[in-house]
């Protein structure tokens, strides 16, 4: 059976849309944040009341251009809106603006891995546009209630091209579009917010075709769970179908994540006709040269660039790099963090396993976290010198320096009795009371068993309350077992 | 039955200097425009009088102008209605309209607050055709005003209500909008100053919309000083409106000469056109000749655009209103209808039975010029015309100061004449819409009698884009050429 399902490839383009994370509205001074007590983030003008008009937020602009510029689109300059017209209870003014005929950002790409390897996504275009209000319809029985917080909240719709094979592709683009824009800090990229949300277009064809089948659009998935769900469903829909004689049907669907399955929402033929046309209330936005090399220069370092670095230069494993560049907060850390040591293995290991549990833990962000780069350096240094012992620095060392961080970790450690000793009189006495607490052991030893080293390794550590050096310590236990 | 009379007052200075002098007290003013509007009821000008209002507002300006008359705003003592489609805070606005019986805007236009904040006196907001859509302010839901020279004729329109308040001596200064020369035609069906100034010079928001990249704020008064005040206080940049210009307002009121000889283009099409009624072409001819000889240049030009700017006209402003309406739903606010039972019907109703004939009618051909496979067709057409007929008209301002052209192809007709045929009701736009395709500035000003009806016939001048200084100075001197017959 599955070698049908075998013939076929899966054909994804993706419109995501993006809820720009700017203080205010798109067209207006309303309050733009998720949340708030239903209609309490709105206006005259958000309300669509008579003689009101949009002015526009420069910074929706700015962010669109940021995201352009990252994903190395062709900037439009020249910004015109236009008006998209509909009928809808949340749509307050009865059209949504937003941009037609020339979008702000035109091309670019985006890289993405899988499984199946690394590959580029292309972006067909970032359009501007504003969000509609919430409709809720399950709150009483005979009517609807509408929320109109979100009516007006700034939107960029990413539209990509149809290169995407796989759920997994899919999920992978997402989780990298989700990375860059909280990177950029043009958006919070929460899906369960619905900051970021997406259509999915699915259309399959037999593997080697150069035309693409008909597609299926899929409306408003709101998590990477459905939008996967979603897929595998409507794939197997459409080859079902196409393997019965039957042929696929242009059309917007709906997802419903409690039946797993996908409905028709509307057809081609009923298709909305929106009559675009150019928004007359709002002149033609410029973004000049200089702005743009402005915001060009105000680019943060970007995902890709810093796990490059880590990678590459840092020579850090895959894994490593994944953790510390998931988070533009933690790689900017981090790559601080390793202009202060030349141990950046080491440093990739306190920030995984120490640092990021404890701010997590605590729900600080990284930057706050209360040891500065030059003493985490220098307490690396200590267990790298074996000064402190690797399991002494990070259960006690560490705990003690986060409490007093204006310590230098050598003088704290030295307070605190943790710096590792080789010193010969204090070890010749700890490894003579352990062979003489071990005669058995000793004998067995002596016998051939070597692997008691490892034995004879901890008593020691035991009885030096860590401080032993561990290589001064093995050659002396050596040397007196073996005398 | 009231016909116009010769107005109390004609300009704010005369009221300002007699309150000034003692010899008026504020109330005293707002209580004769009060008895006029009562005196003129069957002519249907107002939709809603503020008259305690207006009354504790003079009682107060009479208070401060004891104290200290010189902290008074620059417009204490004038009285002002309002056209219906103009937001004034915490007053109802409906233009003209069902579906927006009992709103209550939140908040005034731009125009209305600046006026307000020179202590002008609003006393009412006047009738016009719903949501400005009309040339004789039969289409409103209100009933039709009638013209006060003749109340069996239209007033014109929309802002009809706007023009007869001035004809009938109800107030000193009405503020209209103009989208196809809403202002200037009814104006010159009234005898009074109709006046629209360059589009973005005075700030739209609060201006109920119709043909947003049309519309513009415009002045009926009965003198040009006062409009000139007016559009002096009214203009400039709103960081609610961003089509608004940024441009510096000049001191219009205080620029009033006009000494140099003017360069003055008229279309022999427009003249020759076979709608123009041969009475208003004998006033336009009266004045071209009495323009020559005070050594005015005035010359016939060649316009071959005449008979595109009607259809484009109203492709696009059809195509802007059946967006801008769109809002007017029955779901937030105005009138929904009780007899829906799904959103679906909501809107149906709602709008079928809020919106009269004439807005239906609109918004159906808005619709129809947008939609797929028509928009280029018609739409993107009619840009084409829009911005040919701008570089033409920009052409002539390159050699002329003005364009001459009637205001409207004849005087005011009579109360439903034209409601059965609305295309030969939109060609009687054909003399204002052009400034408003252009977006330039244009006045229209009391030029004469009518020879055989007796009825007022305007005259419209033209500007460049942002030359309302000069066109107001030039309009001044013209009034003070012609006096008011």
């Amino acid at each position: 059976m599955s070698e049908i399902y075998d013939k076929y490839e899966t054909v994804i383009g993706l419109e995501v849309h993006v809820q720009l994370s700017t203080a205010s509205k798109a067209f207006c001074g309303d309050d733009a944040r998720f949340g708030g007590d239903p209609n309490t983030h709105i206006s005259t003008i958000s309300l669509g009341h008579p003689g009101t008009l949009p002015m526009l937020n420069k910074k929706q602009v700015e962010y669109a251009v940021r995201l352009g510029l990252a994903l190395g689109s062709e900037i439009n300059q020249t910004n015109n809106f236009d008006r998209k017209n509909y009928f809808y209870a949340d749509l307050p003014k009865g059209y949504q603006i937003t941009q037609d005929l020339r979008p702000v950002c035109v091309g670019g790409s985006l890289n993405i891995k899988t499984e199946a390897g690394e590959k580029s996504i292309r972006i067909h275009h970032i359009h501007m546009e504003e969000d509609a209000g919430k409709s809720i319809h399950d709150m009483a029985p005979r009517s609807s209630w509408i929320d109109l917080n979100r009516a007006g909240v700034p939107l960029l719709e990413i539209v990509t091209e149809p290169d995407m094979r796989s759920a997994a592709e899919v999920d992978a683009f997402m989780t990298g579009m989700r990375q860059l824009v909280r990177y950029l800090e043009v958006s919070d990229g929460n899906m369960q917010e619905g900051s970021m949300r997406c259509d999915c277009n699915v259309s399959v064809r037999l593997k080697g075709a150069t035309t693409y089948g008909e597609r299926c659009e899929i409306k408003n998935l709101n998590s990477m769970r459905y939008a996967r769900q979603a897929i595998k469903f409507e794939v197997k829909r459409q080859i079902d179908l196409l393997e019965s004689g039957g042929q696929v049907e242009q059309q917007t669907l709906n997802f419903d994540p409690a039946t797993g399955v996908t409905s028709p929402l509307r057809s081609k033929e009923d298709a909305h006709d929106y009559r675009y046309f150019p928004e007359p209330d709002l002149p033609p936005v410029i973004v000049s040269d200089d702005h743009l090399v402005q915001i060009r220069e105000h680019l943060p370092p970007l995902p890709w660039e810093l796990e490059k670095h880590f990678q590459t230069q840092l020579g850090l494993s895959e894994y490593d790099t994944k953790i510390l560049s998931e988070e533009k907060a933690t790689g900017l850390y981090f790559r601080d963090l390793v202009q202060h040591t030349k141990n950046f293995k080491g440093a990739a290991n306190l920030v995984i396993n120490k640092i990021l549990p404890y701010c997590q833990e605590q729900g600080i962000s990284i930057t706050s976290y209360p040891i500065g780069h030059q003493h985490l350096a220098d307490f690396i240094s200590l267990i790298e010198e074996g000064k402190v012992s690797n399991t002494i620095a990070y259960q006690k060392l560490l705990p003690a320096l986060v409490e007093a961080p204006n310590q230098a970790p050598l003088a704290l450690a030295k307070q605190l009795n943790l710096i590792q000793s080789a010193d010969e009189d204090f070890l010749t006495q700890l490894v003579a009371e352990v062979i003489e607490a071990n005669p058995d052991k000793v004998a067995t030893y002596k016998k051939g068993k070597k692997g008691l080293l490892g034995f004879f390794m901890g008593e020691v550590m035991k009885r030096s309350k860590g401080k032993a050096e561990p290589k001064s310590t093995n050659a002396l236990l050596r040397k007196m077992l073996d005398s | 039955m009231e016909v116009a009379t010769q107005p109390k007052y004609s300009q704010i200075e005369q009221v300002q200097r007699d309150l000034r002098e003692g010899k008026l007290t504020c109330v005293q003013v707002v209580e004769y425009y009060l008895d006029r509007i009562e005196a003129s009821r069957e002519l249907n000008i107002y939709i809603e009088v503020y008259a305690e209002e207006a009354l504790a507002k003079a009682k107060a300006i009479d208070e401060r102008l004891q104290e200290n008359a010189d902290d008074l705003g620059r417009l204490f003592g004038v009285v002002v209605s309002l056209k219906d489609v103009l937001c004034y805070k915490d007053h109802q606005v409906t233009g003209g309209s069902k579906i927006l019986t009992g709103f209550t805007s939140m908040f005034s236009a731009t125009g209305v607050e600046r006026v307000v904040e020179e202590d002008a006196i609003i006393i009412g907001r006047v009738n016009c055709d719903e949501f400005a859509m009309g040339s004789t302010t039969e289409n409103s839901y209100y009933g039709p005003t009638r013209n006060a020279a003749d109340p069996s004729r239209v007033p014109g329109g929309s802002s009809g209500g706007s023009a007869v308040a001035v004809q009938a001596d109800t107030c000193l200064v009405s503020l209209g909008t103009d989208t196809g020369g809403s202002v200037r035609q009814p104006a010159s069906f009234c005898g009074v100053v109709g006046f629209k100034p360059t589009y973005g010079r005075i700030s739209r928001y609060g201006l109920l919309a119709y043909g947003s990249s049309f519309d513009q704020l415009g002045v009926l008064a009965q003198s040009v000083s006062d409009t000139a005040l007016f559009l002096e206080i009214m203009a400039g940049p709103d960081e609610f409106d961003s089509t608004a210009s940024q441009r510096a307002v000049e001191p219009y009121a205080s620029n009033l000469s006009f000494e140099r000889k003017a360069k003055i283009a008229y279309f022999g099409s427009a003249l020759d056109h076979p709608s123009l009624d041969p009475g208003v072409r004998q006033v336009c001819q009266g004045l071209i000749d009495q323009l020559r000889t005070e050594g005015h240049t005035v010359e016939a030009v060649d316009f071959d655009y005449l008979d595109y700017i009607i259809p484009a006209y109203y492709v696009l402003t059809t195509a802007e209103a059946s967006s801008n309406l769109s809002r007017y739903d029955g779901i937030r606010y105005g009138y929904r209808s009780a007899n829906a039972t799904n959103l679906m019907e909501t809107y149906k109703k709602s709008r079928t039975e809020g919106f009269g004939t004439e807005v239906k009618r609109r918004i159906m051909l808005g619709t129809f010029v947008l939609s797929a496979g028509y928009y280029d067709a018609y739409y993107t057409k009619a840009q084409k015309a829009r911005k040919l007929i701008q570089e033409k008209t920009f052409e002539i301002f390159e050699a002329y100061d003005f364009i001459l052209l009637p205001a409207a192809p004849g005087p005011a007709w009579h109360l439903g004449d034209n409601v059965d045929d609305p295309v030969a009701m939109y060609l009687a736009d054909i003399f204002t819409v052009q400034a408003n395709m252009v977006g330039i500035p244009a006045i229209c000003l009391p030029a004469g009698t009518h020879p055989e009806e007796g009825l007022p016939v305007g005259v419209q001048f033209m500007a460049n884009r942002f030359q309302e200084a000069d066109l107001l100075a030039f309009s001044q001197k013209v009034m003070d050429a012609f006096p008011k017959s």
